[in-house]
Formats: C-alpha cells, structure tokens, sequence
C-alpha cells in the first residue's frame, strides 16, 4: 500500500520530462510552421495559425534567400525539385535492396554451406561500417564511371547503407518461417525458386514492406553521400534544399524553413511509427540474437 | 552432380549481395588506402609517397584537435544516451496507464531522419529559440548555443536527443527477455527493489549494452550528419571531429584526397577494434 504512494507519483513525474523532452523541440517546429511571419519567434501556440507556409514552400518565392546573400542564387526555391529528387534516389535504392537483400537473406537462412559464417560476417562488418570512410574514395570512383553528380549513382552508393541492414532483417524473419511449407511444395515439384516466390515471400509480405519502409527512411535520411556527389541545383536532394535556409548561422525564412522540415521529416517518421513493431523485432533480429 | 548444382545455386543467391558490398564498400576502402600512401597533383599521374601524408598529419595540430573532438563528442554522447536509455526502458518496463502510447512515443526521436533533428535543434539554438527562453525561464543568462564555448556540448545534445531510442529499444527487448520467476523468486527471498535491479536486472542486460554501446559508439564516432548540419565543424575548430576534418580537406579547402583519405585512415584501427569487439558480441 505505502509502495503505491511512492510508485504512482514517481512514474508520473518521470513521464512527464519523458514527454517534455521528446516534445519541446518538436512542438517549437510545429507551431513555427502554422506561425504567420509577425508570430514565427513567439513562445506561444500562433493567434492567427496559417497555412501560408506550407503553400509557400510549393511556389517560386519572393526571394528571402537570394537577399541576405546579396545577390540571386541559383538554388533550387521550391521544395517540388528536391522532393521529387529524393523519392526518385530513394525509389531506387529501395527497389534494388529488395531485389538483392531478398535472396540473400533467403539465402542465409535456409542453405548451409561452407563458407557462410564468413559471409554472414562480411555483411555484419558492412552493417557496422561507419561510411564517412566512403565518401573520398566513392566521389573519385564515380566521377572516373560517370555516375557523378547522377541520382541513379547517389541511389547505388546509398545501397552501402541499406543492403546489409535489409538482409540482416529479412534473415531474421525468414528464419521465423517454418521451413517444411518449402519442402512439401519442393516434393511437389516446385523449385527452390518458385518455393521461395510463391511460397515464402506471400508470407514474409510483413517483414518485407516493413523492410522496404527501413530502406527508404535510411536513404531519405542521408546526407553524406548527397553532400559530395551531387552538383547541380536540379540534383539536390532535401538535406541539401533545407542547408539553403541557414545563411552565416541565422534560419532564414523560419517559417517556410519549418514548413519544408515537417515535410520532409513527416513521411520516414510516420512510415516508422506505423511498422512500430518491425522497429523492435529490427533491432531484435539485428543487434541481438539473429 | 548434385552437389556442384547445389554450390552453385548457393553461390547465386547470395552473389549479388555480395558483388555490390565489395564494390561499394570494400573496393572503395581499399582505394582509400591506397590513396593515403601516394599523392595526387592534379594533372599528374600519382605517385606512392610512402608514409608521407601520415607524417604531414601526424605532425599538425588540427589532426590532434580533431581526433580529441571525435572522442570529446562520442564518449559522452553514448554515455548519457545509455543511461537515459536505460531509465527509459526500466520506466516503460512497468506496468501502468498509458505506458502504451508512451512506448510508441519514445521512438519518435529515432523516427525522424538526422538532418531533420538537426533542423528542430536550429530553432532550440537560435538566440530567439527555446534554449534561451528555458534559461531565462530558469533565471540564467542567454547563451550563444552554437559559439565557440558550447558548439560541442550543444551538438552533442542533438545527438543525444536523437540517439537514446536505440539504445531504449534494446534495453526494453533486453528487459523483456528477462524471465519474469527469476525476480519472483528473489522477492520471496527479500530482496529489495533496488537489489533486484544491481543483482538481477543490469547484469542481465550487459550483453546488450554491450553490442548497443559498440554500436552507437561507431555511428558516433564516425557521425557527419549532425556537425555538418549543425555547425559545418566550427566554429573555428570547435566541432571539428574527424569525419568532418575529412571532409573539409577533401572538398573545402584543399581538394586534398589523399590528405584526406589519410585522415580516415589513421582513426581506421580504433574502427577495427570497434568493429571486431561489436562483430563478435553479434555473432
């Protein structure tokens, strides 16, 4: 009874700065982005909630940038270029994950061969390796193939995250699939193939989208291979759009900025809240026992 | 017969996997070592220097700088994104109203992309942003949260900020794993609350936090996202961490790849320590 006393007001309290320290800097952004231009520095929810900045960012804007650099600069103003340019990178590497992490993974899961605990921790190795190592070498290989400065190229470097990451998982829920499903269609005359595009890919469709829905947030999200491999205004990615609005150290335009960050930031996270799930099981299969 | 069918229909599924590795990360890692030890005058063909670029760097003051501010931003960025990871996991371990939503909550953080956390910690360090009205409210002076005195603790705090779910989920997962009879039966026994955790729960959990703690202490140490968003390595040398050192040599300043490249080498062995320490936790 005494232990209730104290028990019940302690987890209240610690929820509390739980939730105030997962919300005030997102609370900040969020009523920035509704915040009309008088209102985008007050502490409060906005008086006059707008959504003038979310249209905004759509259209050719009038130029806030391009003053307080000086003179007009040829970055992309609009945030439909950059989008797009990052769902197409994005679109792409998660295209070519599945196609290779699938049979991988399958792989892995099912075979037994010499030579495969090498591999499994060959792609460990590629899971843990920090890529910042890459981006030298990468900028100089691509440049010498053509790919500089081309989404597609961006899009295959960014397999480095996504490939061994994806396989990891997909071995994981692989292994959750009772094995005698194949072998009883194998009997049946299937291939090992076919038994594993009619039979176990129906029933991995979960892990699968979950693990498309992974790939895509880590390509959206990076921004060290956008940084050195593209060039061109048309090829800027998102991170790259939203550097634009920090001019010496001062946000420019913090509502459009806020509005432009929801945006991008809204799809991954809300991709990722609703495969909450796949997000344990992930971590689970990836970083404790597989 | 059957048995090289069977080899080679193994070696299928996995090639492609493996191909793209090795020219995506193997290939250009190797290519990076071998940079390091030649130097590349534009216009010219390389030519292998020897341990000339290792020397150059071994010899500045910069190299130093930022191999101390690599480990300044990580050691204590992993540390306190364990312990709140912890608490956060030992909290929503118990059974009470609302724990639901808040578990689904806790991973928000870890659900929006870096560049993204960056962007939220703009508005928290402007000096009209909500950093300078907590102090206020707090009755302590404005800070410049981005000037040269608090750049790495400031963006240190945005790792942090980002970073602890991971290490919540795994405590949670670790927490769960842990058989419910095992604290049954030290309660009957009389043990205290806080001896079950010393005795039962954290020695429990130390495999994970092992293989969590190495792996966040890599993705720390080699993180470009947060000090290039937040401050691009400034100011001056403030957040200048190697990866960002890297970066800069390369494509700012000197256009120096192999100056570069031997850069990322030389933090390479604590990488393979790393790597190999956390590979094997895995296994």
């Amino acid at each position: 009874m005494q232990k209730g006393y104290v028990r019940k007001p302690l987890l209240a309290i610690f929820s509390i700065l739980l939730l105030l320290w997962i919300f005030i800097p997102v609370y900040w952004i969020i009523k920035t982005s509704f915040a009309p231009e008088v209102e985008v520095w007050s502490m409060g929810i906005p008086k006059n909630p707008t959504l003038q900045n979310f249209k905004d960012i759509f259209v050719v804007p009038r130029g806030a940038m391009a003053e307080v650099a000086g003179t007009y600069l040829s970055i992309s103003p609009t945030i439909v270029t950059p989008l797009i340019n990052t769902l197409f990178v994005a679109g792409i590497a998660v295209g070519l994950t599945m196609l290779v992490s699938t049979i991988a993974a399958y792989n892995l899961s099912r075979f037994s061969y010499k030579g495969k605990n090498l591999i499994s921790c060959y792609i460990l190795f590629a899971y843990v390796f920090p890529p910042f190592i890459l981006m030298v070498p990468m900028t100089i290989i691509l440049s010498n193939v053509g790919m500089f400065d081309k989404l597609t190229g961006l899009a295959v470097v960014h397999l480095a995250y996504t490939v061994p990451f994806a396989t990891f998982m997909l071995r994981g829920y692989f292994l959750g699939i009772p094995r005698e499903l194949e072998e009883v269609a194998m009997v049946d005359g299937c291939s090992r193939l076919q038994a594993l595009l009619k039979i176990v890919l129906p029933l991995a469709a979960p892990g699968l989208a979950a693990v498309a829905i992974f790939s895509f947030v880590l390509s959206w999200g990076d921004v060290i291979f956008s940084t050195v491999l593209l060039n061109t205004t048309e090829n800027y990615t998102l991170p790259i759009h939203i550097g634009f609005f920090l001019w010496g150290g001062e946000i420019v335009d913090p509502g459009r900025l806020a509005a432009t960050a929801i945006l991008a930031g809204m799809m991954p996270a809300v991709l990722y809240l609703g495969i909450q799930k796949f997000v344990r099981m992930g971590l689970v299969a990836g970083a404790v026992k597989g | 017969m059957v048995n090289v069918k069977k080899i080679v229909s193994n070696w299928t599924y996995i090639f492609p996997a493996m191909t793209v590795l090795t020219l995506i990360l193997i290939v250009p890692l190797l290519f990076t070592l071998w940079m390091s030890f030649h130097r590349m005058p534009i216009g010219h063909p390389p030519t292998f220097t020897g341990l000339s670029n290792f020397v150059r760097i071994f010899r500045s003051p910069i190299f130093y700088v930022s191999l101390k501010n690599t480990f300044v931003y990580a050691f204590p960025a992993v540390a306190i994104k364990a312990i709140i990871g912890l608490g956060v996991a030992l909290l929503l371990n118990q059974k009470f109203g609302g724990r639901g939503i808040l578990r689904g909550l806790s991973i928000l953080p870890w659900a929006i992309p870096p560049f993204i956390a960056c962007v939220l910690f703009w508005f928290v360090y402007d000096y009209r942003g909500v950093g300078n009205f907590i102090l206020s409210t707090l009755g302590l002076k404005p800070i410049h949260w981005l000037g040269y005195h608090y750049a790495m603790p400031s963006i240190i705090l945005v790792n942090i900020w980002r970073g602890w779910p991971f290490f919540y989920l795994g405590f949670l997962a670790g927490l769960q794993a842990i058989p419910a009879e095992l604290h049954e039966s030290a309660e009957i026994d009389g043990a205290s609350s806080s001896q079950r955790l010393l005795f039962i729960t954290l020695p429990l959990l130390k495999p994970v936090f092992l293989i969590v703690c190495g792996l966040s202490l890599m993705w720390t140490m080699g993180d470009f996202v947060i000090p290039k968003m937040m401050t691009g390595g400034g100011p001056v040398d403030a957040t200048l961490t190697i990866p960002m050192a890297t970066y800069k040599i390369a494509f700012l300043m000197g256009l120096n790849y192999p100056l570069a490249s031997a850069y990322s080498v030389s933090i390479l062995p604590i990488f393979a320590i790393l790597i190999y320490f956390t590979v094997k936790q895995l296994e």
